[in-house]
């Protein structure tokens, strides 16, 4: 299989390098998002947004909130450019709320 | 949603009164309170909260990144696959067993739906001890997961869980679920905990699966075995529930596979009480049980039937043993591909 008909189109089967000493995040490529709205259902944890953003060539673009990001992939499957790549969560997890204790307040 | 219609949803199951026989199932659709709460809002009857395991098996509340992988997904139409596999390497509750506990009576308080626990351990003291400790959370009941994909593989249902499901039964007065796996004997280890004293059996769990990656020729994701699921399940399912259903006196919990409302209906029809949803929570969102419960309701009033009671087992009842399947003797036949002689 070659080109776009990768079996493993998007989320690499192995995850990065980095992820042993780094916890990973999902990232939007900016120039590669085309605006489709896919990722934001497929997303379980609200991570996902559109923002407005004129200069860009479809006028919007997909933003990862880094504090619902629970890293776990799903996005990567929903994206039909594979615009999104992983990169090392420097807060080391720490802002993740979905391991946080405080049940009141943590979003989904 | 109409009286006669709320009234129609309504399920008996274990001793709790269910306004739809549609439960969340363990996993990452009942991993927090707010989850509980738009769970109860959606229409659900109750929710089987994400598996909490003993101190034993620490390690498996801390998830590696990622840890999905949709298989065979078709991101081209937008998800509307019919077919998939969730594959997955997140185990257990990620809290602290204390924010277990707080987990449960939070829930408690703020919805009203019934709220099953669910544990997984390997000695009896153990599973005794997660048990009682949902029970006091205040929990309605305790889901022992006795069949996770990542569970050790050395624990077996004969030397390890039949014990287990005794003692816990024996230590609590909530009533006790046991969710078995797919695999060769469904039926007997539904017959020996109905023996044991479980109130119901979830049936089933995912499976414990492998994907390779040829390129790199290494397994996928994290290395290890996953737990896979998806809508192609359900026709192990459908036979297990069927199997059992035909032997069993306690009621039966069906989850597996389920996309739509004809899934929900074939494991009724098949003799499940409840059925128990997660992966299509995750893929097509929580306005997934309105849509089935409204293809159940649709579904009553074309039969013109007045709950699902009414046809449980039905599909049951139907089943041809196969010396009594009509069968016909094989007369050579003309044409190319019976063309042997």
């Amino acid at each position: 299989m070659t080109g776009t008909e990768k079996k493993y189109a998007g989320l690499n089967p192995i995850p990065p390098e980095f992820a042993k000493a780094q916890p990973p995040l999902a990232l939007v490529v900016e120039d590669d998002c085309i605006g489709c709205d896919r990722c934001i259902p497929l997303c379980f944890f609200n991570a996902i947004v559109m923002i407005d953003k004129p200069e860009h060539k479809y006028k919007r673009v997909a933003v990862v909130d880094p504090d619902n990001c629970t890293a776990c992939g799903l996005c990567f499957e929903a994206c039909p450019t594979d615009a999104f790549v992983w990169v090392p969560d420097y807060s080391n997890g720490r802002h993740v709320p979905r391991n946080k204790t405080d049940l009141e307040d943590r979003d989904l | 949603m109409s009286t006669k219609d709320a009234a129609r949803l309504h399920t008996s199951f274990i001793g709790f009164d269910l306004k739809s026989p549609l439960i969340v199932a363990s996993g990452t659709a009942s991993h927090d309170v707010k989850q509980v709460q738009i769970a109860e809002e959606k229409g659900f009857g109750a929710v089987v909260l994400k598996t909490v395991c003993s101190e034993k098996y620490d390690h498996m509340r801390y998830w590696p990144r990622p840890r999905y992988k949709l298989l065979d997904w078709d991101k081209q139409i937008g998800g509307r696959s019919k077919q998939f596999t969730l594959y997955s390497y997140e185990q257990g509750y990620s809290g602290t067993l204390d924010d277990y506990w707080e987990f449960i009576s939070v829930s408690k308080a703020k919805a009203k739906i019934p709220i099953v626990g669910s544990a997984f351990a390997d000695v009896p003291e153990d599973w005794v001890d997660l048990a009682r400790r949902i029970e006091q959370s205040g929990a309605d009941a305790v889901e022992l997961d006795i069949s996770s994909p990542h569970r050790p593989g050395s624990l077996g249902f004969q030397e390890t869980f039949v014990a287990a499901i005794k003692s816990v039964v024996e230590a609590v007065s909530i009533p006790v679920l046991v969710k078995l796996a797919p695999g060769s004997d469904v039926l007997g280890e539904s017959i020996v905990a109905e023996q044991c004293g479980a109130a119901a059996v979830t049936l089933c769990n995912r499976l414990r699966g492998i994907d390779v990656d040829i390129e790199s020729q290494r397994p996928i994701l994290h290395g290890s075995y996953a737990g896979v699921g998806g809508p192609w399940t359900k026709y192990y399912n459908f036979r297990h529930v069927a199997e059992a259903a035909g032997s069993l006196k306690i009621p039966i919990s069906a989850s597996g596979g389920v996309m739509t409302a004809e899934d929900a209906i074939k494991y009724v029809l098949l003799g499940a009480n409840t059925v128990q949803i997660l992966s299509v929570i995750m893929v097509n969102g929580w306005d997934t049980a309105a849509q089935i419960n409204s293809g159940i309701l649709s579904y009553l009033e074309r039969k013109g039937l007045n709950s699902l009671e009414d046809i449980r087992g039905k599909a049951l009842r139907q089943l041809t043993p196969p010396d009594k399947i009509v069968r016909w003797s094989g007369e050579p036949k003309k044409g190319p591909r019976n063309d042997w002689d």
